[in-house]
């Protein structure tokens, strides 16, 4: 039997996983607060554990934690950061 | 030299595939499958995780189903099968072409069009030898040494007499509905199959290429045919047509964020508000059991805008939908209010529409919670009870809200409205000033920055502003039954209204 399809059947082509750093040493991290509840105390003991691995990180916020981050700050993290580092919380 | 047969076949990805463009830059592997076949599952899984490789080292690969594209990519998919898909359909003519009587079948074309080789069935061995001509010596991929190593297939579907497919065919067990669970088009109920004729019907002529947009999360495109897909899946009758699609466009507005909402871990979802001639014109129901089950317009336009989320857009329970709990509602949610009855404007014309023009708003909402009152003599009573039963949805202590509240109130309590001459204006000022308490009564579990912040006795109330109570009339003449529908809140998301388009 032939039907229409509710799905959008085209294939998106898989993104290839980054390549993974050898060590944390002198990597430059982007650590992204998505804003939600208690997220930023993740990311500050992340970043305790980044620095003490010899990491440089920065921080960046969405401006909602629901809606997908602005291709700005996409732009930003990956012109700077080696690494990402997202928080999510609640 | 055996030349290769050309071909051109639907292709899942992209428009129709010629072999010519296959083996434009490089040799190609054609793997003739079929979905019934366990060995085509098995040589499609092995194969996967070779494909990259070899596409890499500019090797075209396709698997070539006689199987309708649907099934073809469905199949593909399971496989976890990444290069190009194509789907043949009867009578199997390239199939016959290339002397096919077993699938699998992988033959190997070169970029002159000289087929290289072939392998039947599955073969790890004779597969192995194969892909180290295409890619040349070492640098093939290995498929590996897991067993089974070899496999017989199973006979072509072009090898096969046609009189005797028939026959098996026709008897072979077939059940549509359980078809459809099979494809996972379903919101876990029984679905009606979209066969080219129903959504012909549903389009009514209308352009099915057509694209509203993409619908998050999953972010596959809403064409019109998609939509009207769904809407078939769901049960519409075509003369809904036209308010599922103003609710899909108001769905799919940014200012909505269905991005949100369809992943969040509230237990949200997307209710249709309908105003306006399309009530009557569509016997939607907006009397007794307005909320409930019992009308086939409200369940199957809200059904429809659902099933377009969690099929087309994929944000389904539990995969892109990581709603805690969910709530009923999320299977279809579609009220319409009683403007008739109401002592008050129609919402869309609270929302700047002309009252004769049917409109579709969409809002994120928690189930409804009932609120019964018998008792209350003046609106004043009756305006605090309504109010208080709002003061714990989405959480006890979490005030204000920041979010609105849906009040659908009950023909008895509006009419003690209108008897008393109170508008709508009163009874969100009354109710949000009814509706407050001192901050430090509230500062335990989950609370607001707002209540943290607060001196103790200060009074918080539970809504921001009265702008975020909106009422709406609707339900059975008789019982005093209201409800409110609490928010998804975080999303920063606005209510969104559209126009029902008849013609277009």
């Amino acid at each position: 039997m032939e039907y229409v399809s509710p799905f959008d059947e085209r294939r998106r082509a898989p993104v290839p996983l980054a390549r993974r750093p050898a060590g944390m040493a002198g990597a430059r991290v982007a650590l992204l607060d998505i804003t939600k509840r208690q997220g930023a105390q993740f990311l500050d003991r992340i970043e305790s554990h980044l620095r003490d691995a010899g990491a440089e990180t920065f921080r960046l916020s969405k401006e909602i934690f629901s809606k997908p981050a602005a291709p700005e700050i996409i732009r930003r993290i990956a012109n700077r950061g080696d690494l990402a580092v997202e928080g999510l919380a609640d | 030299m055996v030349e290769a047969p050309d071909f051109t076949l639907a292709s899942v990805a992209s428009a129709p595939v010629s072999l010519g463009e296959l083996i434009a830059r490089g040799p190609a592997l054609l793997v003739f499958v079929s979905e019934e076949c366990p060995t085509s599952a098995l040589t499609l899984r092995r194969l996967a995780p070779v494909a990259p490789a070899l596409l890499k080292a500019g090797v075209e690969v396709a698997a070539v189903f006689a199987d309708p594209l649907e099934v073809a990519a469905r199949t593909a998919r399971r496989a976890g099968f990444p290069a190009a898909v194509l789907s043949e359909p009867p009578p199997y003519e390239v199939s016959s072409a290339y002397g096919l009587q077993t699938v699998p079948t992988a033959v190997l074309v070169d970029r002159g069009g000289a087929q290289l080789g072939r392998v039947v069935g599955w073969d790890a061995e004779g597969l192995q030898a194969l892909l180290a001509e295409a890619v040349g010596g070492d640098r093939a991929p290995s498929l590996g040494r897991e067993p089974p190593l070899r496999k017989p297939g199973c006979t072509a579907k072009c090898a096969l007499d046609p009189e005797l497919m028939a026959r098996l065919d026709a008897s072979a067990p077939f059940d549509e509905l359980e078809e459809m669970f099979e494809r996972g088009w379903t919101d876990g109920l029984p679905v009606i199959p979209p066969t080219p004729e129903r959504v012909r019907a549903m389009l009514g002529g209308r352009d099915g290429d057509l694209s509203l947009g993409t619908v998050p999360p999953g972010l596959g495109e809403a064409t019109v045919a998609r939509v009207a897909a769904c809407a078939v899946l769901a049960g519409c009758r075509p003369e809904y047509f036209p308010v599922v699609l103003a609710a899909a466009r108001a769905a799919l507005a940014p200012a909505f964020n269905l991005n949100g909402q369809a992943v969040t871990t509230q237990p949200a979802g997307q209710l249709v508000v309908v105003n306006g001639p399309a009530r009557e014109l569509l016997d939607l129901n907006c009397g007794i059991g307005a909320l409930g089950p019992g009308s086939r317009a409200n369940l199957t336009i809200g059904r429809a805008l659902r099933l377009l989320v969690s099929l087309t857009g994929e944000g389904y329970p539990g995969r892109l939908d990581r709603s805690t709990l969910g709530h009923p509602g999320k299977l279809g949610f579609c009220i319409a209010e009683d403007e008739e009855t109401s002592p008050w404007e129609p919402f869309h014309v609270e929302r700047g529409f002309a009252a004769e023009r049917s409109v579709v708003t969409l809002m994120a909402c928690d189930a409804p919670l009932s609120i019964s009152d018998h008792r209350s003599t003046t609106p004043e009573e009756l305006t605090r009870v309504l109010g208080w039963a709002a003061a714990a949805t989405w959480s006890p202590n979490w005030w204000p809200l920041g979010a609105p509240s849906l009040f659908v109130i009950c023909p008895e309590h509006a009419a003690m409205f209108r008897r008393a001459g109170w508008g709508k204006d009163r009874v969100r000022e009354e109710m949000f000033a009814a509706v407050r308490r001192p901050a430090r009564e509230l500062r335990w579990g989950e609370t607001t920055p707002q209540v943290m912040a607060a001196r103790d006795e200060d009074m918080i109330p539970k809504w921001s502003s009265p702008d975020d109570i909106l009422l709406l009339v609707a339900g059975g003449e008789a019982g005093r039954y209201s409800a409110v529908l609490g928010p998804c809140t975080g999303m920063g998301e606005q209510i969104v209204s559209e126009e029902v388009r008849w013609n277009t």
